[in-house]
């Protein structure tokens, strides 16, 4: 982190500080960061759950924008080349409707292009200026206006081509790439023939393939994955972060097509979901929880700390659990009953080292797993849960709100905005927990900076959640003061704000690898290595304030100062902090 | 069903015009079903299968010709793109890349061109695949002799 990075940082908070209470749009031109942040949408007749994010490096298409594009792309090229429409939209889609490799490959070789896409410049055969053909498919004569055929000129009957067509398209996207039915012929089928020879459910079909086509081939194009929606996303490529929103609120990752898990990478995020779903973990378990019984081979779990384990009936043979010995065998020669030394003595001769030791791996892998799985799991509920809540508060409590207080709605919009960033960091911090349990253990101040931060963020999003959860509710069903109600849009804004600047800085670091410990390694080496995984939700925030893991060079910036015990970047003339008095 | 069925008495039309025009081959259409065919091939010369004579079966599908025919061998071949056993057909115009200008006709011909040049790269028939790709073109053409003249030529005496 450099210094430009924290004046910016402090820009964005005071632009939006003021966006923020004057109602308006809060698009700030020298934002040079992709937006982490939620933004208000400033068209009103907007109902959807969420508010846009700025959408910057990425543009959501409906159908019609689609088809417009395509109309588009399909008019320039018809022009640049002076070719017929239909050959235009058969050239593009050979080219994955990139433009300019059309353009490209067609000067560089128009007659390999040709052949490749199957536009013939010259007919194959001419047919006679009147009388009868015979059609190449169900070989009866007809008369020359019973018959049609692609640019090669073969004819075959109107009926033979309407089944021809008709068989392909139901076959499937390959009818766009139709060809002549004659095999050494290869001249292209195209949407023309399509349109004068079909029924209009296969046109429609033939049309739907050409949309498809349209967003699945183009490199910079993807559909929304949400079920049922029809809304396609573009994608400045090479813009930086790949999260969008589409219309339908849904946010995903534009490169791997999953939700959205910015900070935690791509590849890390399938890691993830493949060991979610694997049911190798549980196999895991049972070869930690048990062994076979050395008799009857069942398994038998061992609940219990004695060693001494007798099998379910029918069997009930008694074993030893640490040599799987006969239980009876055990006593004085062994030690006594509760001490297999057997057991001992081998471990030190290394005979039982190895599959004990992988038992315990697995056992405590498997710990560490439930660990993190957990938490991600908690807090995707909690998201959810969250995000109903948003849209009850949308279209139930801000009305009744706006009654109770005497305040126009456009007022209250500081309560969705809370919500937007509790949705928005439920979000970030389920990925972090993905991200923590790849983190290797042995790099431990970068666990130690990473548990800090996302323990720092966590504890802010508690009491933000709290906060618009309980606190809001008093003031829908009491008759509370108009100063007890400015309070609480205090403080509720002022969370949300202190809230969003954690996650910000959790975001970052975890985006550039947590590299600020490489610079700060030293200072981590302080405190104790040894909660490994996850203390964080119990660590309290007040004391680690003042450790200032990593986040030292905020302080010594000369365009403000970060407070120490909510980290809330103050002005440089503010003499305490502004959000939660502490003194600087 | 209606098309199929005139389409395919056209092609039995032309069968039995064509009868001398292509020695090699000899379609017969099933007495009480014009859906099921029989062809005998003859084997191309200079390749192991010259001098024997082979069976097809054709099955013709209600949608023929904007479907292909379903076609196997009846007599014992070995060769790399025809299952031993089932005497099945690897052939790309008999899938994918049917065309409904095909006949009964020019599948029969287009089977004939590939006894003559097998492509033992997609093939049914593992051992003869695995022996032409090997390299070992004599090991494959004395097995594939073997059997035509086991199966293929009619017994002496
Ligand atoms: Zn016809
Ligand atoms: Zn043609
Ligand atoms: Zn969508
Ligand atoms: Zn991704
Ligand atoms: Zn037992
Ligand atoms: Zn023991
Ligand atoms: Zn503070």
């Amino acid at each position: 982190m450099d210094s430009e990075d924290d004046m910016h940082d402090a820009n964005d908070v005071d632009s939006y500080e003021e966006d923020y209470y004057s109602g308006d749009a809060m698009y700030s031109e020298d934002e040079d960061d992709a937006g982490y942040e939620f933004l208000h949408n400033d068209s009103d007749d907007s109902d959807d759950v969420l508010v846009s994010r700025q959408q910057k490096n990425y543009t959501i298409l409906k159908e019609d924008d689609i088809l417009q594009r395509q109309e588009d792309d399909i008019t320039t090229i018809c022009s640049v080349l002076s070719i017929s429409r239909d050959s235009a939209c058969m050239l593009l889609r050979r080219y994955n409707w990139n433009v300019s490799n059309v353009h490209e490959a067609w000067f560089a070789n128009e007659d390999k292009v040709r052949k490749a896409v199957g536009l013939l410049d010259k007919t194959e055969f001419k047919p006679p200026k009147a009388g009868e053909l015979p059609c190449g498919i169900c070989f009866e004569s007809y008369p020359l206006d019973k018959t049609s055929s692609a640019a090669c000129g073969h004819p075959f009957c109107n009926t033979c081509w309407t089944a021809y067509i008709s068989t392909s398209i139901n076959d499937g996207p390959g009818c766009l790439t139709l060809r002549c039915p004659i095999p050494s012929c290869g001249a292209a089928v195209g949407v023309n023939m399509v349109n004068m020879l079909t029924s209009d459910e296969d046109k429609k079909k033939y049309r739907r393939y050409l949309l498809r086509s349209y967003i699945e081939d183009n490199r910079k194009t993807k559909w929304c994955p949400a079920p049922g929606c029809d809304f396609a996303i573009e994608f400045d490529l090479g813009s930086g972060s790949y999260d969008v929103t589409c219309h339908c609120s849904y946010s995903f990752c534009w490169n791997c097509t999953e939700e959205a898990h910015r900070p935690v990478d791509c590849e890390t995020v399938s890691k993830w979901i493949m060991k979610n779903s694997a049911e190798s973990e549980n196999m895991n378990w049972i070869l930690a929880n048990s062994k076979p019984c050395p008799k009857c081979k069942r398994p038998i779990e061992k609940n219990q700390g004695c060693m001494h384990m007798t099998c379910n009936p029918p069997c009930k043979y008694e074993f030893c659990w640490l040599c799987l010995g006969q239980w009876s065998d055990h006593g004085e020669r062994t030690g006594g009953f509760y001490a297999c030394n057997r057991y001992e003595s081998a471990k030190q001769e290394g005979a039982y080292d190895e599959s004990e030791r992988r038992r315990e791996m697995a056992k405590n892998s498997l710990e560490r797993y439930t660990h993190y799985y957990e938490r991600w799991a908690t807090n995707q509920s909690s998201r959810q849960k969250a995000l109903a809540d948003l849209h009850q508060m949308q279209t139930v409590h801000l009305a009744k709100l706006s009654e109770k207080q005497c305040q126009p709605e456009t007022q209250l919009k500081f309560i969705i905005e809370a919500w937007l960033q509790i949705v928005e960091c439920r979000r970030v911090l389920k990925w972090t927990y993905a991200y923590g349990y790849y983190l290797p253990e042995h790099e431990l101040a970068k666990r130690q900076f990473f548990e800090y931060l996302q323990g720092e963020a966590e504890a802010g999003l508690e009491r933000l959640h709290q906060c618009a959860e309980k606190e809001l509710h008093t003031y829908l069903n009491d008759d509370a003061s108009q100063d007890a109600f400015n309070n609480f849009r205090t403080k509720l804004a002022g969370l949300t704000s202190v809230t969003r600047n954690y996650f910000e800085n959790l975001v970052r670091a975890l985006e550039n690898g947590l590299s600020d410990v490489d610079a700060h390694g030293a200072s981590s080496k302080t405190s104790s290595s040894k909660n490994a995984a996850g203390t964080s939700k119990s660590k309290g925030t007040k004391g680690k304030g003042s450790n200032k893991v990593g986040t030292t060079s905020r302080t010594d910036d000369s365009t403000g100062w970060a407070c120490d015990q909510c980290t809330y970047m103050n002005p440089k003339n503010a003499t305490s902090c502004q959000m939660c008095n502490n003194g600087r | 069903m209606q098309a199929s069925r005139a389409r395919l008495f056209k092609e039995y039309k032309e069968v039995q015009r064509e009868k001398v025009a292509d020695p090699d081959i000899q379609l017969v259409c099933d007495d009480s079903n014009i859906f099921k065919w029989t062809a005998l091939i003859k084997g191309p010369s200079e390749t192991p299968y010259e001098g024997g004579v082979f069976q097809l079966a054709f099955s013709v599908p209600e949608q023929y010709p904007l479907q292909p025919p379903q076609v196997r061998f009846l007599t014992k071949i070995f060769h790399p793109n025809v299952h031993f056993k089932t005497g099945e057909i690897c052939l790309d115009i008999l899938k994918n890349a049917w065309s409904p200008a095909w006949t009964l006709q020019s599948v029969c011909r287009a089977i004939i061109a590939l006894m003559a040049h097998p492509e033992p790269d997609s093939p049914l028939n593992c051992d003869s695949g695995n022996l032409l790709r090997s390299g070992d073109v004599r090991g494959f053409q004395s097995m594939a002799k073997m059997y035509t003249r086991l199966a293929a030529m009619p017994k002496k005496g």
